[in-house]
C-alpha cells in the first residue's frame, strides 16, 4: 500500500483527514473489518486496493496479537513507592475532636468514615459509598451523611433503618462520637433483577 | 487515645476488596480513604503499566511514568467527576505523564537508535520470532508519539475510537487517522519479515 510521503515528518500532519482508497472505500474501515475477521465482501474480493489493505492487516495481525498477549506486569516496588508517598502526604489536620476531660483527643476523619463504612459493608446486600461526618460547631456530636448501594431485592425501608441504628451505635461505642443525625441515600442498586 | 497523639488509623474497617465497584472506591478515595485508593491503583496498575511500557519503549521509564501517574491520580482524584469510566480517566493521566516525559527526552543521535535495536540471542527458530517482535517494537518506537499512543490504545488495549478520543483529547476522526497511519507504517516496515 502506498504511504503518503508527507507522513515521514512524524505526527504533525495527523489531523489531515484520511484519503479514501482509489476505489472510494475508507481504508480504516476495510482494515477494521479484516481485523475483526469479517470475510471480504464482493467488492473487496475483486478490488486490488482493498485486497492490499486486507493483506497488510493479515500480515501484521498475528504479530500484533502476540505482542498484545505479552505478560508485562509492573514490579511490586512501584505500588510500594506510590503508597509510601501517599501516606506521607496525608493531611493530619482533617480530624474530629473527641470529648475528653484531660486534654484534646482527636480522631482522623477519613479513619472514622472508614469505620462507619465498614459497619455498612458487613450488612448483607449493602455497600457504603460516601460517608461524611460533620461535627456540630463547638460540640462533640456529629451529623453523618452516608450513601449506600444495595443489592436488587433488598428491603430498602428496613435495611436503611438498620443502617441508621448501626451507625448510631458505632459512632457512640466505637468512635466515641455521639451521632445526632444520620442521612442515608440509596444511590445505586446492583445485581441481576 | 489521650493527649496530643497524632490520629492513628483505626484498624477495624473491612479492607476494600474486589467486591467494590470502581465508583464506590473512587468516592471513598475522594473522601481521603487511602485504602480505597490503593485498591483502585492495584486493580488498574497492570493495564496502565502495559500502556506506559509500549509508549515509552523502556521498562524503567514506564515504571517512573506509572508511579508519577498514580500520584497524579491521588492528588487530583477530586477532579474525577464520573463523566467517563475511571479506567478512561486513568489512561488519560498516564498518557499525559508519558507525553510529558517524552517531551523532556533528549533526541538520540541516529547511530545510537540503530545500535539500540535489540539483538535476539536465542536458537534459530525462536530467534526469528523474537527478532520479528523486536522489529515491531522498534518500528513502534519509530512512530510519532501521537500515532504510537493511539495505536497502542487500540491494538494493545483493545479500546474503541470514542474512548481513545476521550483519552487523547483528539477528535474521533483524528484518532481514526492516526491509528490507520500507524498501522500502515508498521505494515510497511514489517513486510520484510513476512
Amino acid at each position: 500500500m502506498a504511504v503518503d510521503p508527507i507522513l515521514d515528518g512524524g505526527t504533525s500532519i495527523d489531523e489531515v483527514a484520511l484519503e479514501p482508497l482509489a476505489c472510494g472505500r475508507d481504508a480504516a474501515v476495510v482494515w477494521d473489518r479484516a481485523e475483526a475477521g469479517t470475510p471480504p465482501d464482493a467488492h473487496e474480493r475483486d478490488c486490488p486496493h482493498c485486497t492490499a489493505v486486507r493483506a497488510d492487516a493479515a500480515g501484521l495481525s498475528s504479530l500484533v496479537h502476540r505482542m498484545a498477549a505479552e505478560d508485562i506486569d509492573p514490579p511490586p516496588s512501584v505500588m510500594e513507592r506510590v503508597m509510601g508517598a501517599v501516606m506521607s502526604e496525608l493531611r493530619p489536620h482533617d480530624v474530629l475532636q473527641l470529648e475528653s476531660p484531660h486534654g484534646a483527643n482527636r480522631l482522623g476523619r477519613p479513619a472514622a468514615a472508614g469505620v462507619l463504612r465498614g459497619v455498612v459493608d458487613r450488612m448483607d446486600g449493602l455497600r457504603a459509598r460516601s460517608c461524611r461526618i460533620e461535627q456540630v460547631p463547638d460540640r462533640f456530636d456529629a451529623d453523618v451523611t452516608i450513601t449506600v448501594t444495595a443489592r436488587f431485592g433488598v428491603d430498602l425501608a428496613s435495611v436503611t433503618a438498620r443502617v441508621r441504628q448501626m451507625v448510631l451505635a458505632a459512632g457512640e461505642q466505637t468512635l466515641g462520637v455521639p451521632v445526632r443525625r444520620v442521612d442515608i441515600s440509596v444511590v445505586d442498586i446492583w445485581g441481576e433483577p | 487515645m489521650q493527649g496530643f497523639a497524632e490520629p492513628a488509623p483505626v484498624s477495624v474497617e473491612v479492607p476494600p476488596g474486589p467486591h467494590l465497584d470502581d465508583l464506590t472506591l473512587v468516592v471513598r478515595a475522594q473522601e481521603g480513604d487511602v485504602r480505597a485508593f490503593e485498591a483502585l491503583a492495584r486493580r488498574h496498575q497492570a493495564a496502565l503499566y502495559r500502556l506506559a511500557s509500549r509508549v515509552m519503549g523502556d521498562h524503567a521509564e514506564a515504571e517512573d511514568a506509572l508511579q508519577e501517574a498514580l500520584l497524579d491520580a491521588w492528588r487530583r482524584i477530586d477532579r474525577f467527576r464520573g463523566d467517563s469510566a475511571f479506567s478512561t480517566w486513568m489512561y488519560r493521566v498516564v498518557t499525559n505523564r508519558c507525553l510529558a516525559m517524552l517531551r523532556k527526552r533528549r533526541p538520540l543521535p541516529v547511530e545510537d537508535v540503530e545500535d539500540g535495536t535489540p539483538a535476539p540471542d536465542s536458537p534459530e527458530r525462536s530467534a526469528e520470532a523474537d527478532a520479528s517482535m523486536a522489529a515491531l517494537g522498534t518500528a513502534l518506537q519509530g512512530l510519532g508519539d501521537d500515532l504510537r499512543i493511539c495505536w497502542v490504545l487500540r491494538e494493545m488495549e483493545g479500546l474503541g475510537y470514542t474512548e481513545i478520543a476521550e483519552i487523547t483529547g483528539a477528535s474521533e476522526d483524528a484518532v481514526r487517522g492516526r491509528i490507520h497511519r500507524a498501522r500502515t507504517r508498521l505494515a510497511e516496515v514489517m513486510r520484510a519479515w513476512r
